[in-house]
């Protein structure tokens, strides 16, 4: 097995030889097997490389993770707009849809516990009308979650007196962010409906929301 | 490089681009292993734990700038590599290091067992030189070429080419058995 045509090997599998050693190392490998075996066992090699599992981490990262992305916060929307990025992938609808539906299960859950069965129909808030055109599917997830979020302030501030008024004072500015960064993204909407990073916020900040409600509401229960 | 799952990550990176960090979580325990051996081979054991969280956290940021026009594992492994190189570089781990070195050739000892050749592999990277390794790594395991890997570690392309050999040649020894 001389070195001259072993070390040509890698480069003969990845089609990196000149027609002429190419032919030298064809002919080399039709008399030697020792050079095919080790060709053999390269192409096995490179075959199966791509395909590694990994290896679980020794401890899990995600609680880590999941702290750093809370801390990103809420993302205002700045005068100056949203980075430019590449076309988007996801409609402004299935962006909607998709983040609603979570907010308005995990916020119905919670005024269901605290309120028990409601008599106000789902549905109740109407969309603005000069807004987009949107299925039915995601027009029902946005009336769920305005049910929710009407239905956990009412309680919200029915309880209030009973919270200390720091506590009241922070739940206040917190809202008071969340629905100007809400409006503005709202607004910026209206001039780039399909822009994913508006979506995302919007998105982000409606669920940010109803979580803040829904803390508000468990205080005043547990009062 | 593919996802085993394309059509769940798909799903999942739709729903985590609205900030569902549940979604996200999903995607993150389908890909941490990959990414977690990726940390361990690229940074030669420094701290992976630290650099697949903050891979975690960029590819969040990030998410809004995804396309689609690969898959969610392959954009994700881009995004990681990447990152990987410059704390890499960061840390000083240079170039030299891509300078044959005998000595650290006879440190390696053959696998014990085999379960079967992707396993084998896994664990027999780690033993490799780090300059053969990270080559391999990256030209055979994350499909870049050459010219890209020459780029990444800021060596010539023939360094690239010939600690790519040496690697598979040294990986086909270890696998031996």
């Amino acid at each position: 097995m001389p070195d001259l045509f072993t070390d040509q090997l890698s480069a003969y599998l990845d089609s990196e030889l000149d027609e002429l050693r190419r032919r030298r190392l064809e002919t080399h490998l039709g008399e030697c097997a020792e050079c095919r075996a080790v060709l053999g066992d390269l192409r096995a090699l490179i075959a199966a490389a791509p395909n590694y599992r990994g290896r679980e981490p020794l401890r899990d990262l995600w609680p880590a993770i999941e702290a750093g992305l809370e801390e990103l916060g809420i993302l205002p929307i700045t005068p100056a707009g949203p980075p430019a990025g590449p076309p988007t992938r996801f409609s402004w609808p299935q962006l909607i849809a998709a983040s609603l539906l979570m907010a308005a299960i995990g916020g119905g859950a919670a005024w269901l516990a605290l309120r028990g069965p409601s008599d106000r129909p789902a549905g109740a808030t109407a969309l603005a009308p000069d807004g987009p055109t949107i299925p039915r599917s995601i027009a029902y997830a946005e009336a769920q979650y305005d049910v929710a979020v009407a239905d956990l302030t009412s309680i919200v501030e029915e309880g209030r007196s009973r919270l200390d008024t720091a506590t009241v004072r922070v739940i206040d500015e917190s809202l008071r962010k969340i629905d100007l960064a809400l409006a503005e993204a709202r607004a910026a909407i209206q001039r780039d409906s399909t822009n994913v990073y508006l979506n995302r916020q919007v998105a982000a900040n409606m669920r940010r929301k109803l979580t803040l409600l829904r803390k508000a509401a468990d205080a005043i229960a547990r009062t | 490089m593919t996802s085993a799952l394309p059509d769940l990550d798909q799903a999942d990176v739709a729903l985590a681009v609205t900030g569902d960090h549940a979604a996200f979580e999903r995607l993150y325990r389908r890909h941490v292993p990959r990414v977690m051996s990726l940390a361990r081979w690229l940074l030669d054991g420094g701290d992976a734990d630290d650099a697949v969280q903050e891979v975690f956290i960029r590819v969040w940021q990030k998410l809004h700038t995804f396309a689609g026009q690969s898959s969610f594992g392959t954009w994700l492994h881009r995004v990681a590599v990447n990152l990987m190189l410059r704390r890499r570089k960061n840390l000083g781990l240079s170039r030299q290091r891509h300078a044959a070195d005998p000595a650290e050739l006879e440190t390696i000892s053959a696998p014990t067992e085999r379960p079967d050749l992707r396993v084998a592999i896994e664990r027999a990277v780690e033993q490799l030189p780090r300059g053969a390794r990270e080559v391999f790594v990256l030209h055979d395991m994350e499909g870049y070429k050459h010219e890209e890997v020459a780029a990444m570690l800021e060596v010539d392309p023939g360094t690239s080419r010939s600690q790519l050999h040496r690697a598979r040649m040294l990986l086909r020894q270890l696998l031996a058995t």
